[in-house]
Formats: C-alpha cells, sequence, structure tokens
C-alpha cells in the first residue's frame, strides 16, 4: 500500500521498522536485529511528542487554512507556540501582516465522550466554512474520538458536498504510534488527498515529456524546520545548474501542491522526511526522485547536487559549480578554523539531521564524541559507519532516544564533550550542566549548503569564544537525577524483549 | 458544548502538570499516551511569556507513553513500573501521578496501583485528570484537592498569622510568581506569613504544613476555591475568596479586610499603607503632565480570565480614572460559577461598570463588541474612541481595527519574556500604569 490507497497513514515502526529505544555504539549501527530493536521499550520514560504535534506544526503553515482539532480541549494547544514561528517563517517570507494561523477544539467533554462526538464535528466543520472562509480546511482526529468510536471519514464525506473548499483529514491519533515522526506522514497524507485525490477537479492529469530546451522542474519538499535562508540556498544552487524548482508543501496553497505533481523530479532535503510523499509522487505520477542525501556540509551538498544534475546530465555544471562553491567557502571559514580542530562535539536531533551535521563538523575538524538520534530507521544506517570512518574509527555512542533528557545528561557527564549541537529543546539541557551550545536549526539562519557551512563554522566558533552564560548556569542549576542515576549506563532503563532493563 | 476557536487554556491534565510543574521538589508523572504532557506544557511554558522549563518538567517530565497495547489491555502494570523507576531515577520529595483522556476512559484504576506505594511511605498522590473533564483551571482544582488530601499533614496546629494563597494557576496568570512574591512581602509587612507554594522559593515542607494557616486566601472567585472548601473540611482552615488586588486601590481595600480578619495592630497596617501608598505616588505624580496634557484616558475593553478581567476593570477604574466598556471573561465556567462573577462585576458603582460577556472564542468577541458598538447613537461611528483593549496576544488584531492602544496581560503573551514582573499591590499597579501609558508613547 502507500499513501493514496492507506486508509489510515502505517505507523513508522511497521512502514519503516523505525525504532525508538537503543543504546550503543555508532559502530554497530544496523547490525542488531531490527525486530528487537523495534521492541525495545523504556520502564523509565519522560514525554516524548505525538504524532499529533508534527501534524499541526505542518498543516497550521498552509496560508489561510483552518485547522480542527477533534478531540478534548487539550490536543491542539500548542499551537499558540506553533503560531509564533509561523508568523516568524512568513515575515521571513516577505509577507509581515500574515495572518495568525487559525485553529479549533471540538472541545469533547463528558457527555461527548458517553454519546460520540460526530455531531459536534459536523456543527464544527460547517460553522467554520461558513463563518471563517477559509480557504481550506484540516480535521484531524486525536485519540479521544478514535477511542469513542467516532467515524471521522464518515462525517467528512458526509458534509464534503456541503461545502465549496478543500476538505482534508488524516487520523493522527497519538496512542497508535511510538514514532512521532508518523505525524509527518500524516501531514502529507491530508495534503495529497485533500488538495489532489479528493480535490473537486480531481487529481491533475501526468505531465507529458519534457520538450527540447525546456528546464527541468523539480520538486523541492521543505521542513518546519527549515528557514527561508535554507530556501534560498537550494533555489540559488539549483537555478545555476539550470533547474527551476518547486518548492512546498509547507507553505504552500492548493495550486503550488498540484503543480507539485507536474515536476520531472522529486527532491528530498530529508529521506527520513519525506519518502512517504515522495513515494507517492513517484507511483502516480511517474515522477522519479533523489532520496538520499541532505545538502548539509560540502560532502553532503556535494553528492546531493550531483544526484539531481545527473538527471538531467548536467553533471559538468555541476561540477564546475560545486568546485567554485567549494573553494569560497573553504576560504571563508580559515579564520575559524583554529578554534574549531579537535573540538569534541555531541549531537542531538532527529537522525539523518543528525548524522549529517555531523559529516559538516568533521570537515571543520571536529571530532565526534556522541549522539543521539529521536529515532532509528535504514535510511540513517549508512551514515553512522561514515563518520567513524572520517574520524579514523574513533567510535562514539549512540543513544536512540525520542529525546529522554535523563539519559542524554547521564551521556553528557560521560563524554563531556566540548560543544554541543542540538534541536530545540536539547540544547537547555546540556546548557544547564555547562556546556556551549549551538542550536542545530533556526529559521532565521543558514545550515544548508555552502553557505550554511560558513554560518554553521562562525557559529561554532563564536559559541566557544564565550560559553560564559552556559558556565555560570552550570555552576548554578542543579540536577533534578539522584546521584546514583550517574553511576548507571545511560540506558539502563531500555528494555528488549530478550533481555529486561538492568535497573528494572 | 460547543467548539472553541483557539482555546485560551490546556486540558484538565495541563493545569494539574503546570501546578505540579511550580511546585519546587514536585514532580509530575503522566500515565497518558506519548504526546499529552508535550502538548499542555508546551502551550503553557510558551504561552506564558516563555516560561519555559525548569529540571522535571517539559521534556523530562516521567511519563509512561502509552499506546495502544496498554489502551487495549490496561495501563496499570505500565504505571506501576514508570511510579518506580520514577521513585528510583527522580531526585524529588512529592510525586503526583495525573492522567489523560484514554487513561480514564479505559478505567485503569490507577488509585489502586498509587495506593501500593502510598502503603509503603511513598509521598506519591494521584488525580484523575482526563482532558475531556474540563479545562486548566478545573485540572488545577483537581490537583489541589489530591495535594490537599492525600499530603497535607493532618491535625496541626493552628498558627494565627499563617495565611496559604490559593487561586492562581500557573500560566493562566502569565505573573503568577511575581504576583504571589508580592503578596508575600505585603503581608509580611504586616507580620503575617504568607505561604505561596508555587514560586521557585518555596519549601515543600511549607505545603505538607499548610494545615497551620488560619485562613486561606482565594484570589478568585472561581478557581481554586473547590480545593479550598475541601480544605476546610479536612483541615479545619476557612477562606476567604479576594479578587486580585491591582493598584492602591484595591490593594489598600484587601489589606484592611485581611488586617481586619487576623486582628492586625491597626497603627501597623496605617503605617505600612502610607508608605506603599507614597511609593506609588511618589513615581506617578511626575507623569501628571503627560497624563493629562495627553489625555490618557481612555475606554477600556479588558479581556481575559476570571480573576484578571474583574481585577483589571477595577483599577483602570478606580486608579487610572478610564471608563471600562466591555469585559470578556474567557474561561470555561458553569452557571453557579458565572453568577458568582456576575455579582462581583456588580461592586462597581454602576457609572463605571461595563458590559460584562462570557466568551471563549476571539472572533466571537470582537462581533459582540461590534454589535454593542453598533448599538450606539453616534453619527461619526466612533462610540468608543479612543480606546484601548487590554487583552491578550489574540486580541492585537482587534485593538489594530479599533485603532486602540493596546496592552497584553492574560494568556497567551508570545511577544515579551515574563520572569518576576508582578502587577499585584501598589508597585504592582505602578507597573501596569508604567506598560499600558509605555505602548501610548511607543512610536515616538
Ligand atoms: S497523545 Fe492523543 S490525547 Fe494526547 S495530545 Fe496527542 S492526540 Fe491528544
Amino acid at each position: 500500500m502507500g499513501l493514496k490507497h492507506d486508509k489510515v497513514v502505517p505507523g513508522r515502526e511497521d512502514r519503516v521498522a523505525a525504532c525508538m529505544a537503543h543504546g550503543g555504539c555508532a559502530s554497530g549501527m544496523g547490525k542488531q536485529d531490527k525486530i528487537c530493536l523495534k521492541n525495545n521499550e523504556r520502564t523509565f520514560s519522560q514525554a516524548g511528542l505525538c504524532q499529533l504535534l508534527p501534524t499541526l506544526g505542518m498543516l497550521l503553515t498552509l496560508p489561510d487554512t483552518a485547522v480542527i482539532v477533534h478531540g478534548a480541549i487539550g490536543c491542539g494547544s500548542t499551537g499558540f507556540g506553533m503560531n509564533t514561528a509561523i508568523r516568524l517563517h512568513h515575515v521571513l517570507r516577505g509577507n509581515p501582516n500574515a495572518k495568525d494561523s487559525l485553529w479549533f477544539t471540538t472541545n469533547l467533554d463528558e457527555s461527548d465522550v458517553v454519546h460520540g462526538g460526530e455531531q459536534r464535528l459536523e456543527e464544527t466543520i460547517l460553522t467554520v466554512a461558513e463563518k471563517y472562509r477559509p480557504q481550506s480546511i484540516i480535521v484531524l482526529q486525536t485519540c479521544t474520538p478514535s477511542i469513542i468510536g467516532d467515524d471521522l471519514v464518515g462525517v467528512i464525506e458526509k458534509v464534503r458536498p456541503l461545502i465549496d473548499i478543500p476538505l482534508l483529514y488524516s487520523h493522527c491519533e497519538g496512542f497508535k504510534t511510538k514514532v512521532w515522526a508518523t505525524g509527518y506522514d500524516v501531514a502529507f497524507y491530508a495534503i495529497v488527498h485533500g488538495f489532489i485525490e479528493k480535490d473537486k477537479e480531481g487529481p491533475p492529469p501526468k505531465k507529458g515529456p519534457r520538450q527540447p530546451g525546456e528546464r527541468p522542474v523539480v520538486n523541492v519538499i521543505n521542513l518546519a524546520s527549515m528557514g527561508k535562508p535554507d530556501e534560498i540556498e537550494i533555489e540559488r544552487l539549483l537555478n545555476e545548474i539550470g533547474i527551476d524548482v518547486v518548492i512546498g508543501p509547507n507553505f504552500a496553497n492548493r495550486e503550488t501542491v498540484r503543480r507539485m505533481t507536474q515536476a520531472d523530479l522529486t527532491v528530498s532535503v530529508c529521506p527520513t522526511h519525506d519518502d512517504y510523499l515522495v513515494d507517492y509522487l513517484h507511483t502516480e505520477y511517474g515522477i522519479p526522485f533523489v532520496l538520499k542525501d541532505m545538502p548539509i556540509g560540502l560532502a553532503n551538498t556535494r553528492n546531493w547536487l550531483l544526484d539531481i544534475a545527473r538527471h538531467f546530465g548536467l553533471e559538468k555544471k555541476a561540477e564546475e559549480l560545486i568546485e567554485r562553491e567549494e573553494s569560497k567557502a573553504r576560504q571563508a571559514v580559515q579564520r575559524f578554523l583554529p578554534a574549531l580542530k579537535g573540538i569534541k562535539v555531541f549531537i542531538s536531533a532527529g537522525e539523518f539531521r543528525a548524522v549529517v551535521t555531523g559529516g559538516l563538523f568533521q570537515e571543520l575538524g571536529m571530532e565526534i564524541v556522541g549522539l543521539r538520534s529521536y529515532h532509528h530507521d535504514e535510511f540513517g544506517t549508512e551514515f553512522y559507519e561514515q563518520l567513524v570512518r572520517a574520524q579514523q574509527g574513533k567510535d562514539f555512542p549512540v543513544d536512540i532516544a525520542n529525546f529522554q533528557p535523563f539519559e542524554l545528561i547521564n551521556l553528557l557527564q560521560k563524554v563531556k564533550p566540548d560543544l554541543f549541537c542540538g534541536h530545540v529543546y536539547d540544547n537547555g539541557w546540556a546548557a544547564k550542566l555547562g556546556y556551549p551550545t549551538i542550536t542545530i536549526f533556526r529559521i532565521f539562519d543558514h545550515y544548508v549548503g555552502y553557505r550554511g557551512f560558513y554560518e554553521v563554522a562562525k557559529k561554532a566558533a563564536r559559541n566557544l569564544r564565550n560559553p560564559s552564560f552556559q558556565k555560570r548556569l552550570g555552576e548554578n542549576v542543579g540536577s533534578a537525577y539522584r546521584p546514583e542515576w550517574y553511576q548507571q549506563s545511560p540506558f539502563a532503563y531500555i528494555k528488549t524483549d530478550a533481555s529486561p532493563a538492568a535497573a528494572a | 458544548m460547543s467548539h472553541i476557536e483557539r482555546p485560551r487554556y490546556q486540558c484538565a491534565l495541563g493545569g494539574a502538570l503546570v501546578t505540579i510543574n511550580a511546585i519546587e521538589r514536585a514532580v509530575a508523572i503522566v500515565h497518558s499516551a506519548p504526546g499529552c504532557a508535550a502538548s499542555a506544557d508546551g502551550a503553557a511554558t510558551v504561552g506564558a511569556g516563555y516560561w519555559g522549563s525548569t529540571l522535571t518538567d517539559g521534556r523530562a517530565t516521567p511519563s509512561t507513553n502509552i499506546i495502544e497495547r496498554q489502551v487495549i489491555f490496561g495501563g496499570e502494570e505500565r504505571l506501576s513500573e514508570q511510579i518506580a523507576s520514577t521513585l528510583d531515577v527522580i531526585d524529588a520529595d512529592l510525586y503526583a501521578v495525573i492522567t489523560g483522556c484514554m487513561t480514564d476512559i479505559i478505567g485503569d484504576d490507577v488509585r489502586a496501583v498509587v495506593s501500593e506505594f502510598q502503603k509503603q511511605g511513598k509521598p506519591v498522590i494521584v488525580a484523575e485528570t482526563g482532558g475531556f473533564k474540563g479545562d486548566s483551571n478545573l485540572g488545577a482544582d483537581f490537583i489541589w484537592d489530591a495535594i490537599v488530601t492525600q499530603y497535607l499533614t493532618p491535625g496541626l496546629p493552628k498558627d494565627n498569622r499563617r495565611v496559604n494563597l490559593f487561586g492562581f494557576v500557573p500560566a493562566q496568570d502569565v505573573f503568577w510568581r511575581g504576583n504571589l512574591l508580592e503578596l508575600k512581602r505585603l503581608l509580611g509587612r504586616l507580620g503575617i506569613t504568607a505561604n505561596t507554594f508555587l514560586t521557585p522559593f518555596d519549601d515543600l515542607k511549607d505545603l505538607k504544613d499548610a494545615g497551620r494557616a488560619a485562613l486561606n486566601v482565594v484570589f478568585s472567585d472561581v478557581h481554586g476555591v473547590k480545593p479550598a472548601a475541601v480544605f476546610e473540611e479536612t483541615h479545619g482552615t476557612p477562606f476567604v475568596s479576594e479578587p486580585l488586588p491591582i493598584g492602591p486601590t484595591a490593594t489598600e481595600a484587601f489589606l484592611r479586610r485581611i488586617a481586619a480578619r487576623l486582628e492586625i495592630d491597626p497603627a501597623r497596617l496605617d503605617e505600612v499603607l502610607a508608605e506603599e501608598k507614597a511609593y506609588y505616588y511618589g513615581f506617578l505624580t511626575p507623569l501628571t503632565d503627560l497624563y493629562t496634557d495627553q489625555d490618557f484616558q481612555r475606554f477600556g475593553v479588558v479581556i481575559g480570565n476570571v480573576n484578571y478581567s474583574y481585577a483589571v476593570t477595577r483599577f483602570i477604574a478606580d486608579d487610572l480614572g478610564w471608563i471600562p466598556y466591555l469585559v470578556a471573561v474567557t474561561d470555561l465556567l458553569t452557571d453557579e460559577q458565572r453568577a458568582s462573577v456576575v455579582a462581583r462585576f456588580e461592586e462597581i458603582p454602576e457609572i463605571l461598570r461595563p458590559k460584562l460577556i462570557f466568551e471563549t472564542d476571539t472572533d466571537r468577541i470582537k462581533e459582540r463588541l461590534n454589535e454593542e458598538l453598533a448599538s450606539e447613537a453616534d453619527p461619526y461611528g466612533s462610540p468608543i474612541s479612543p480606546a484601548y483593549v487590554i487583552g491578550s496576544n489574540l486580541d492585537r488584531p482587534l485593538a489594530a481595527e479599533l485603532k486602540a492602544g493596546f496592552f497584553g496581560i492574560s494568556y497567551p503573551i508570545t511577544n515579551r519574556i515574563v520572569t518576576d514582573q508582578y502587577y499585584v499591590g501598589f508597585r504592582g499597579g505602578l507597573r501596569l500604569t508604567t506598560d499600558i501609558v509605555s505602548a501610548l508613547v511607543a512610536n515616538r
């Protein structure tokens, strides 16, 4: 099955054998029994995310769209945080007057739990359509209506004929999957079904072959963690070798999403993020794809560009561009290299982002001493090996954890890095221990391509030059964990089906 | 019930969670699906002026993260495992098990699980806080009820100079920490020890011994009232509901009532009042030229929760000398709670009493304000110009539409950071004047 025929988006533990709990060494990644990895559990665990949150974060970016969270009052409440980020994205996109994101809760209460929430959902959709007149409406099904047996699809198909705008929906109950990255798939599912498959005009027809002389067009799938500066860098590089781009589906409207079916190639910036959508465009529209690298760091950017160029016979142009850009970027980072040489770095983020950023740091003369990935799947496997090889076989610990700061803090105290580079809400833990930190993404900054290579080097050197904020914090903040915890293995609470957790 | 546009609160679980998060050396154990804790406190930590997270909050919140398997077969075993491991790993003195929608729906017997730990003398309490039961304010009531009945030491002798301060839901009152500290300082000046519980400087022991207080002061007509009644039943401490006192007029009235109740020396009271008022007017007086020459009197539109909507309205009416025009109370309330809010607003002299509406949706507030404006006989179409909106970040577009001044004081606030700012008391009133008027001169 796939995006088109799935009734409900499968959890990634099933679809790509994603693993959420594992502790080991970089050199061993991918060598363990997959099934065993998949079934690892924690006997002590800390709050994660659910798939609803990334879904909501992506879908709230669609302009003039109303999101209806079908459930109890609390599920969509992080909308405020997402709204601030999305507003800033819009500002960066030259749209300072963008409206605030709009979302609703169907607010199921105790009596609805007994009597069902379908009627409330129906009323909500109709009211929102009439009163707020959005360009599209998205309905997200959360845990509570799913447990009480609300028929989401039934309600949607009942009201679809009654409203004249695209109606998107998805099941994204948090309890259905451990792997919250499933939420990306869920968002793609809603977008594709709403704007393409079940659109009033039906799916756009397949595009014919390119005419001679016609510039190739590629889809670049963007991420909520990628800011405008990165999109500009990607567009610039591809334009320079003669390729036009369509960027979506985040922040895209219906027309842009439909245009994505007419491209000559789909390019992923993060394979782990995008494969479900990429596969759809391939199966239904025959659009080939590049789903391998992320253009972060010199080598990865090179591979990424060449893979794309190869599709259109543009390798030579790409090679020339790469030579020019690499030499400029290498020249530019010269002044930071002395400060970065031999710096031991710990990285924490979504797996793919973490491993490619590791490559970038190595290119700057730094050494990876630890890495935490939010989950593990096959897309990341070969990169661990590469990272170990690139630092002359020096292995490092890997923690596969959907956050779990207790493991991170324990591990950091053991490996004692010189620098920590983490995703949002990760850096704080390292900072409170006194380690210098740089954030692995920030929508205002460059991370991608050549400009990104330079900016990350600069950012790292700047933070290492004066880490007194973190240092002073480290001297003044206590620990939430018992002293005995630091004596144990950071992975003591991970149990596999075969072996119970050491500490349990 | 109906749907709600961008609700200005989280669910019951969220209110319980942020309350525990605000108590030093207390930690929550969330028994729910993986996203609930993050949803609830992600909203509170950003919307409350970037409150952020301390050491056992946010992504560090212990949580069972139950999934389909437990939803089908029950989650009690997993909860028991998680409580035991949390006791091993987390260094805290109070562990609060709180539940989400699905564990409440599938009917896990969480009380039985927790009682096993209580029998071993472990400081574990439990509250069922499934999100469908209501909003954060209700959830805060649930967890306070659990604390009062399961954690407090019973049978302590009373200290007639000791009070407990209640009615604050962290994040729902964005300034709860600063407000509590200032109230503590003021009462302290009268020789009264006030327990605040929800600031980073509180000692959990004061919570354990809260039964010693002679009086519970609930700074709300709604939030915290139920647990205060339970407190009275279990520990014999009576309570009073007081409006949040903002500015000299409200604060003086509040302190006089408390002083009378606790039989504080009147001379000491007068001395304190005189000094605090002198501070307020010492800074306010020099602003007189600006205020009068620029005609900074405004028609006020106040939007916020039960506590703030009344307190701010009183302040702008009594101290700033404005005309309160419309007040929107955004909480989800029962009929009885509504009635108590209405009664409270009736204390405002009729000539200054605003139109009071109960409305959860930002868009509906605008509609109802516009209906109100349309009914005014004003051929120039500007019945409330010059106007000023005091609300939350969600109300900025309304202010812009009215060409009104704007200041955000209620949840969510995302355009500034909040640390120890406060608006209660004399000094808080001065701070509010400063902030409100600053917005009027910001473009100069
Ligand atoms: S886990 Fe379920 S109930 Fe909790 S926030 Fe996610 S969708 Fe809502």
